[in-house]
């Protein structure tokens, strides 16, 4: 699903956030990004969506290899994948059920899947009842739910959430990350960046560690990471 | 499952979104909103005042061309049947459409009506004035072709010997034909730069637009938008810019047309002019809105197409 061979990024100030990386995601699998704030978690994911493009190295999502894509082609990739935002990212000018239907409205979808589509992403995060309402008039936790909504409602076969349940206490923390479990379970390739000691240590899944840059975990540069039970899919 | 309320379907395309959004932002800003459309209204009104004006002045022109005339005084010693057989012969010409003769009586009469000088001629004893031929040119498109063709009429007409004298008539009406071409190049000019003006406003206030929707243009570039969908409700709200725009000033210039009429028609009917101002058609109405419109359009292109840092990436 996603590959790194190589891949380094340096921001125009010199920084260099992430420094010869190279890994392999298999299709279906659920994957922690864990190391401490600054280590590049952020850097990464944004290099998947597209959002940063790598100073040297080779990134591969899906058929898709990112050193030959145009940047007209970026929107149609982002918008094949689901991203969850740390703060959330929604747009407070307008009610729930639009903020998780603008991927779909610029996706072009005919209203009717729009209808249907949106209500049952907020069903499964349990706030279909609330669709009406203005986001900002929800808890932390019910807002990033709908930010999980609205990444998963154009049905993505790839979920990047960068630390989306920093901001929330625990008992929330384990509520999000069950949903990215059962979307994972349908499916769905998760890529979860995060620090949270408790949910790394309760839940075992592979995890990519970030030490300044580097994959403190990977001593040998070609280290595959593969999902607990998750079967080889075709991407 | 629950089956949502929601509002028109057509908010959720994406034409539909993007001018639900921008017509949302116009709105939630209306006193700011009205205060542009007046200030884009004003300037954009002048020309439009101009343009209804130019048309009426241009009638005036032509018309009043249309009617000109040669007349050409024959000698004292030409006897009316002559003169009445020299005009059926001139009539004939192709660059002339109608001739009348004048006789050395009739004459007489008209001089006699206009004027108090009935005793001055009965003190004479015979009739002074000259049997006339009163000459009109063919038409022709522009008033400037129908002035060299009486000119070169007169210029024939002046080597006969038969011919005392010829007079173009209504000669005043090249002369104020000339200051209006004058006027109307001065008040092109003015009217391109009030133009130039309205869309630099629509420019700013578009690029404003777009300063204030910057939350949501990340948001959406994050979602996969593309950049014709990021720019689309920019364009929009330029183009309603223009077309609101354009609407204040077909108002405002109509109604300040309609202050210059009464002026203008008295003035005019003080040179015995035919010449009234016309006012506006809806026609000319909607031209005004079209025109704006369409500058409004270029208004919000400018803004979009002028390459504008980008909101993601750091290089
Ligand atoms: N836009 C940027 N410009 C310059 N440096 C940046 C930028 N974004 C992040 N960095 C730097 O890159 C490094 C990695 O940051 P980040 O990927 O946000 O880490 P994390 O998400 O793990 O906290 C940090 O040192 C950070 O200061
Ligand atoms: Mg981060």
């Amino acid at each position: 699903m996603i590959s790194f061979q190589h891949v380094s990024l340096a921001y125009r100030t010199g920084q260099l956030a992430l420094d010869d990386l190279s890994f392999h995601l298999r299709s279906g699998s659920f994957t922690f990004l864990t190391g401490h704030s600054g280590a590049g978690k952020s850097s990464l994911l944004r290099l998947i969506a597209r959002l940063e493009k790598p100073t040297s190295g080779e990134i591969q999502v899906g058929n898709t290899a990112y050193s030959t894509l145009k940047t007209r082609q970026e929107p149609k990739l982002r918008r094949q994948m689901g991203i969850v935002f740390q703060d959330n990212q929604l747009l407070y000018d307008r009610s729930v059920f639009d903020n998780v239907a603008l991927p779909l409205i610029i996706g072009g979808y005919k209203f009717k899947d729009i209808k249907t589509r949106v209500m049952a992403a907020l069903e499964r995060v349990n706030l279909a009842s609330r669709y009406a309402e203005n986001p900002i008039n929800l808890s932390g936790g019910e807002q990033q739910r709908v930010g999980i909504a609205r990444a998963v409602v154009a049905r993505p076969k790839l979920l990047l959430a960068d630390e989306p349940t920093g901001n929330l206490d625990a008992e929330i923390s384990e509520e999000i990350m069950k949903l990215l479990l059962q979307f994972n379970a349908s499916g769905v390739s998760v890529l979860f960046a995060t620090h949270d000691r408790e949910l790394l240590n309760s839940f075992k899944f592979p995890q990519l560690v970030l030490e300044a840059g580097r994959l403190s975990n990977a001593s040998d540069a070609s280290l595959h990471l593969h999902a607990k039970q998750a079967p080889e899919t075709v991407s | 499952m629950k089956e949502p309320v929601l509002g028109s379907r057509w908010n959720y395309t994406q034409r539909g979104y993007a001018l639900t959004q921008s017509i949302r932002q116009l709105r939630q800003r209306s006193a700011a909103t009205l205060l542009t459309l007046f200030v884009l209204g004003t300037t954009l009104a002048l020309p439009a005042v101009f343009w209804f004006g130019s048309a009426s002045l241009s009638n005036l022109v032509n018309g009043s061309v249309g009617e000109e005339s040669l007349t050409v005084y024959l000698s004292l010693d030409v006897p009316d049947l002559e003169g009445a057989a020299l005009a059926k012969e001139w009539q004939e010409h192709p660059a002339i459409r109608k001739t009348t003769y004048v006789s050395r009586d009739e004459a007489l009469a008209l001089f006699q009506e206009q004027t108090d000088l009935q005793d001055a001629i009965a003190a004479l004893g015979s009739n002074p004035l000259p049997g006339a031929i009163v000459v009109y040119p063919s038409s022709s498109d522009s008033a400037s072709a129908m002035a060299e063709n009486a000119e070169a009429l007169a210029a024939r007409f002046n080597q006969m010997q038969t011919v005392e004298r010829v007079q173009i008539d209504l000669d005043w009406v090249r002369k104020l034909q000339s200051a209006l071409n004058l006027f109307q190049i001065i008040v092109s000019l003015l009217a391109i730069f009030l133009t130039l003006t309205g869309l630099l406003v629509i420019g700013n206030t578009v690029r404003l637009e777009l300063l204030r929707r910057q939350r949501e243009m990340q948001v959406s570039t994050l979602l996969g938008a593309s950049r014709s969908f990021l720019n689309r409700p920019i364009v929009y709200t330029g183009t309603l810019y223009g077309l609101l725009g354009g609407a204040v000033a077909a108002v405002l210039a109509t109604v300040s047309y309609s202050f210059i009429k009464t002026p203008a028609d008295q003035l005019a009917a003080q040179y015995a002019s035919p010449f009234r101002l016309a006012l506006p058609s809806a026609g000319q109405f909607l031209t005004i809105v079209a025109v704006c419109t369409l500058l409004g359009l270029i208004g919000g292109l400018m803004t979009v197409l002028r390459p504008s840092p980008s909101i993601l990436t750091n290089r």
